[in-house]
């Protein structure tokens, strides 16, 4: 086997796996705090590429930069969409916010279907096709930037949860949501938060993906079940599990691609998925607290 | 069992025979094309519901994956019928066999997760089917599908210039799988069925076995439905893993059932009855390129059933709170 490829392969995994964290720390924050999947997740990596193609295609506004307005946006929309929409089923047996979602999800990718078209989309920034090169291993511009970016907004959730009032009001809402209250603390306004934090977040990382990847409509598809794999194998609600699980299911769709065949490198991540359903749904670091 | 005579009065006691025997003669008084065409896709995604209700409503198992299983119908078909020229009449059965198979496996890994766990190892098991037939290219054609050459009109091969054929096969199959729902719907495991989607633990410390008739529930709705795979490639002459494995065909398969009314005998119906037309509608006022309109009318029904009306439209009808009971 040649060690350089083999490196190359790793370094691959790595730097998309460190986009899916960002993607699946947002759906498990919301599962964590709220106890809600939300199957639209992957329409808001959509709609923060399709935002960051518009602001580039209008603005020649770098994805770098759009994604500072991307967030704060995506934040106001998910607290909406949370009050006005997923608030309403709180509590409800998990069929009705499943389907809810799926219904959002459905909705979404079909707007943007009817007003942008079938199209593939990209956003040619002059860094699109630089490589850096340490010694045998090529990083893509582009994917480094995404995998950086990615993984500072991570550790900003962090410090936000473990170090901000707002923070561990959330985490006392996911932990004891009875006892948040009798503290004071409003279950409602750290739901609209949390979906607003989680999708901010997975429209963040459409950001950072818009430079190396296609913006279609129906791309959050290709996101969305990878981030589920990922939030299973870390434990649902658990925010350190989603970032090594995401690392580790970046690396694993790598090696499959390279090593077993291009078009199943989802086969492995979704084999590994089944499995840890099956043997441990809990997920590999057990169902965490957010934290 | 079924509702008592005493409770219909009048011609509403006759009103589904008059429906049923209107639904017989319509092909011969208005031999229109596109309408035949419009009543197959109703009473096919109609029997789509049906199957997937005995799941996913009896017993409230939510599957997100059973294109699969449609798939599993009619990919053996169709490789049957071109490459060893076996009729469809018979081709049908290896995939239904495979699809029983692949449910008793697949019922046994997840049935011991419950809510979105075993929705999601639902789409994920759909979502491997759909990678294998794209990636076996040489047996499945990959993502260029199975086209089937149409020959004239041959009995044997399920084939047929006119539409009137496929009208009554399709309408046969609906009867099929309304038959078997209506029998489980009676049956001893429907009553199981029914008290494991109201509470799984209560239902277990009651003795009912939750894995057996969960699995049960599950092949036979997997049979059905890769039945209906066998007759839908038998009709379109054309199918691909996105067309017959897609998540598109999983959620469709659902809304059927979820809009009109789950774990009811006739729910589907109307949920086929309502939302076949509003496509044909929304392709007629957007035009068909713009494929995106009937399914935003779609996910904003989907959307007002389970903020509204959580156990389906059929719960709106004078009466329909009756279909769920046992009487």
């Amino acid at each position: 086997m040649d060690v350089a490829i083999f490196l190359q392969t790793i370094v691959n995994g790595l730097m998309m796996g460190g986009v899916y964290a960002l993607i699946a720390v947002g759906l498990t924050l919301i599962f964590g705090v709220m106890n809600v999947v939300n199957f639209a997740h992957g329409e808001f990596v959509m709609l923060g590429m399709v935002l960051t193609y518009l602001l580039h295609a209008f603005l020649g506004m770098d994805p770098g930069v759009s994604i500072l307005l991307v967030i704060p946006v995506m934040l106001g929309v998910g607290a909406l969409v949370q009050k006005g929409l997923i608030s309403r089923v709180i509590g409800q047996p998990d069929e009705a916010q499943i389907l809810l979602t799926l219904g959002l999800s459905v909705l979404l990718i079909n707007l943007a279907l009817l007003f942008l078209g079938p199209d593939y989309r990209s956003v040619k920034t002059g860094y699109k096709f630089s490589v850096w090169a340490a010694g045998p291993v090529l990083f893509s511009v582009p994917r480094l930037l995404a995998f950086v970016v990615a993984m500072a907004f991570s550790g900003i959730l962090w410090l936000f949860l473990t170090r901000t009032d707002l923070g561990k009001g959330l985490r006392a809402v996911a932990e004891k949501p009875e006892v948040a209250t009798l503290m004071g603390i409003n279950p409602k306004k750290m739901h609209a938060l949390a979906f607003g934090i989680g999708i901010s977040l997975a429209a963040g990382a459409g950001s950072i993906l818009s430079p190396f990847f296609y913006t279609f409509p129906s791309v959050g598809g290709m996101f969305v079940l990878t981030a589920f794999v990922v939030v299973v194998l870390g434990g649902m609600g658990n925010i350190p599990g989603a970032i090594l699980g995401a690392l580790a299911i970046g690396v694993t769709e790598s090696l499959t691609s390279q090593y077993v065949a291009l078009d199943l490198a989802m086969l492995g991540v979704f084999i590994i998925f089944v499995l840890v359903l099956v043997f441990k749904p809990s997920g590999i670091l057990g169902k965490g607290k957010v934290y | 069992m079924s509702t008592s005579p005493q409770e219909h009065s009048g011609w509403t006691r006759y009103a589904p025979w008059i429906l049923l025997a209107v639904i017989l003669v319509f092909p011969f008084i208005l031999p229109s094309r596109y309408l035949l065409r419009t009543m197959v896709n109703i009473f096919f995604f109609a029997a789509l519901g049906c199957a997937w209700n005995i799941i996913g409503g009896y017993a409230g198992q939510l599957s997100l994956g059973h294109a699969a299983f449609m798939a599993m119908g009619a990919y053996p078909t169709a490789l049957l019928l071109l490459g060893y020229n076996v009729p469809p009449w018979l081709g049908f059965i290896p995939g239904v066999v495979v699809a029983v198979v692949m449910a008793f496996l697949l019922g046994h890994m997840v049935f011991g997760l419950r809510g979105p766990y075993l929705a999601l190892s639902t789409l994920a098991f759909g979502e491997i089917v759909r990678i294998l037939l794209l990636h076996f290219r040489d047996q499945t054609g990959g993502s260029l599908g199975v086209t089937i050459p149409f020959k004239g009109t041959d009995a044997w091969k399920l084939q047929f210039a006119s539409e009137q054929p496929y009208y009554f096969i399709c309408l046969a199959l609906l009867g099929l799988c309304l038959y078997v729902t209506y029998k489980v719907h009676g049956s001893r495991m429907g009553y199981y069925l029914q008290a494991i989607k109201e509470n799984q633990d209560a239902a277990e410390n009651l003795g009912i076995d939750l894995a057996n008739n969960k699995v049960r529930a599950l092949m036979i709705s997997a049979a059905l439905t890769a039945l209906l795979g066998a007759f839908y490639v038998s009709y379109f002459y054309y199918i691909d893993p996105d067309s017959v494995c897609g998540v598109d065909l999983s959620i469709k398969i659902l809304l059927v059932a979820i809009i009109g009314g789950v774990g009811t005998v006739w729910g589907p119906i109307i949920g086929a009855c309502i939302l076949i037309p509003l496509t044909e509608i929304s392709n007629y006022l957007f035009g068909s390129g713009r494929a995106g309109a009937s399914l935003i009318i779609y996910a904003i029904i989907l959307m007002l059933v389970i903020l509204f009306s959580p156990r389906g439209l059929i719960a709106l009808l004078p009466g329909g709170e009756r279909s769920y009971r046992h009487e």
